[in-house]
């Protein structure tokens, strides 16, 4: 077999559980490759899968007032203060978080050796990693300033306003996708390759701030001496900042500023373009708008952590691909790695490409004379 | 705690898909019976999965494509191991077989819903199945107050 090639179309975000891929093995039955097969072989893991997000709604509806209407944070701020009451509520279930958190960054930490082909393979390549930090350096999730930091871990460019990105990221555009490919302009395209998201900010950010996520940061960074390359670390770090930000709500919470009633600042259109810049959960962020006088919307662009990835994403895919893809024919477990790079970075290709509807993934390959030799596809 | 749990969902901006996330935010609203708990959302997700195993029934409200539009249908909801495929949502009987295998409780559930049409991007509801909500909003009335004057039947 010679040169092969495989293109994946229309990922959609995927909840296969990267627990099954860690707890079944790659090569596992697709059929139990997902919460049920997790339940089977370890309950208590599938168990810890359900109770952090539960605990996220929770907060969430508290901080909302109630269920169906959770637009708490408005312009100028947030619809109402946190109340007492709710605080403690919150309070109250931080040591349960706290534990499941420890323990699966534990358990993630002991199983990591038996994935060392994956882990050289997952993305595992020179690119830069954006993110915001603090002005000293610490992770943060908003107000605070980019940092790019290259694959040798050397600082390249810091404190960059988000408001100017324009004068630093390109956006190209490729004739085969709807997503757009973002690029560090210094180094043109595509040299300008970055990552965005949990692992970019585990290497750009020098600590967290809380205790326990410093030390975790503080070992995640011995992985490697040069910044953390493997896509594959993607889930250690995610690991890190859900630690991080238990820790962090704790401190909130234990502030008294916390049940300030001073939650909202009201003014009307007092400009006309605005950038917004934060980091979300998958990556940074970017919004762009222009408004008229009567603050409606008239031109907007928006830069999100899928569309940062992209490139970073397809060139994972042809390294995954590469090194696991053998034969003519496309295996469950070839496929499951592809996928299982992809995941590492917690796409949403619906809200990159605005595309909405059935999401099939497919998976095709070629010989490297163009030829379809074979062709797998899974309904979305 | 609440006995009886009613789970509507649907996405609200794909037209008759909002269905059972608009029924269910009405109940919401107008619902006065500690017994009686209502979640709104747009998925079944895992984390309902303990709510789930903690009540005695469970009446999902949905709407279903295919078939005649504005059909009401009712049907008993069964434990079923079907995984998402690839995606963030469960459909019901998997929801149950997460609240039995992980939490050790199976309540008796039922998917009550109208057939739609229109599942296009919009905010409004089909004539044939808003023409149809005064109906399932009574037989879902009726449902909640058989649930509460039945003992608790596993499946």
């Amino acid at each position: 077999m010679s040169t092969v090639a495989t293109s994946v179309e229309r990922v959609p975000d995927s909840d296969r559980w990267e627990r099954a891929d860690l707890l079944l093995g790659m090569d596992a039955d697709p059929a139990r490759s997902n919460i049920f097969g997790v339940y089977e072989k370890k309950p208590e893991i599938a168990r810890d899968g359900i109770r952090p997000r539960q605990f996220g709604q929770q907060i969430i509806e508290r901080l909302g007032g109630k269920r169906i209407h959770p637009a708490w944070v408005v312009p100028g701020g947030v619809s109402e203060p946190l109340t007492e009451l709710n605080r403690d509520a919150i309070l109250s279930a931080i040591p349960e978080a706290l534990a499941i958190a420890e323990r699966t960054l534990e358990w993630f930490k002991g199983i990591t050796e038996g994935f060392r082909e994956e882990i050289a393979s997952f993305g595992n390549f020179p690119t830069l990693f954006m993110g915001i930090v603090k002005k000293d350096g610490g992770l943060t999730f908003y107000d605070g300033g980019i940092r790019i930091v290259n694959s040798a871990g050397e600082v390249t460019a810091n404190g960059l306003d988000p408001a100017d990105y324009q004068e630093y990221i390109g956006e190209k555009n490729e004739s085969w996708t709807y997503l757009k490919s973002p690029y560090y302009m210094p180094e043109g395209y595509p040299d300008g390759i970055y990552r965005v998201g949990p692992l970019a900010r585990m290497n750009v950010a020098d600590r967290c701030g809380t205790p326990r996520a410093d030390q975790e940061l503080a070992e995640f960074h011995e992985l490697q001496r040069t910044a953390v390359l493997s896509s594959f670390h993607y889930h250690h770090a995610r690991l890190i900042e859900i630690l991080y930000c238990v820790e962090r709500m704790k401190q909130l919470l234990t502030d008294p500023e916390i049940l300030s009633k001073h939650v909202r600042a009201v003014a009307g259109p007092n400009c006309e373009e605005g950038v917004g810049c934060c980091e979300a959960p998958r990556g940074t962020l970017m919004h762009h708008y222009k408004i008229d006088g009567q603050g409606l919307v008239r031109w907007a662009n928006m830069i999100i952590a899928t569309g940062h990835n992209n490139m970073a994403m397809n060139r994972g895919i042809l390294q995954v691909a590469k090194h696991f893809v053998r034969g003519e024919k496309l295996t469950p477990g070839m496929l499951n790695r592809v996928e299982a790079l992809i995941r590492a970075y917690d796409p949403c290709l619906s809200c990159s490409t605005h595309a909405f509807g059935e999401m099939p993934l497919i998976a095709e390959l070629y010989n490297s004379a163009g030829e379809l030799l074979d062709q797998a596809r899974k309904p979305g | 705690m609440a006995r009886i749990r009613v789970v509507g969902y649907g996405n609200p901006m794909r037209s008759d898909d909002g269905l059972g996330w608009q029924i269910a935010v009405d109940l919401f609203r107008t619902n006065r019976c500690p017994d009686v708990e209502v979640l709104p959302c747009h998925q079944l997700t895992p984390e309902l999965a303990p709510a789930v195993s903690r009540a005695d029934a469970v009446i999902f409200v949905d709407c279903e494509q295919g078939g005649t539009p504005g059909e009401i249908c009712y049907k008993e909801v069964r434990c079923e191991s079907i995984p998402p495929s690839f995606t963030h949502h469960l459909i019901p009987g998997a929801l149950l077989a997460l609240s039995s295998e992980l939490f050790g409780a199976c309540p008796r559930a039922c998917l009550l819903s109208i057939r739609g049409e229109n599942y296009a991007p919009g905010d409004l509801l089909s004539p044939a199945v808003t023409s149809r909500i005064p109906e399932l909003k009574a037989r879902l009335q009726r449902l909640i107050e058989e649930r509460l004057t039945s003992a608790p039947v596993a499946c």
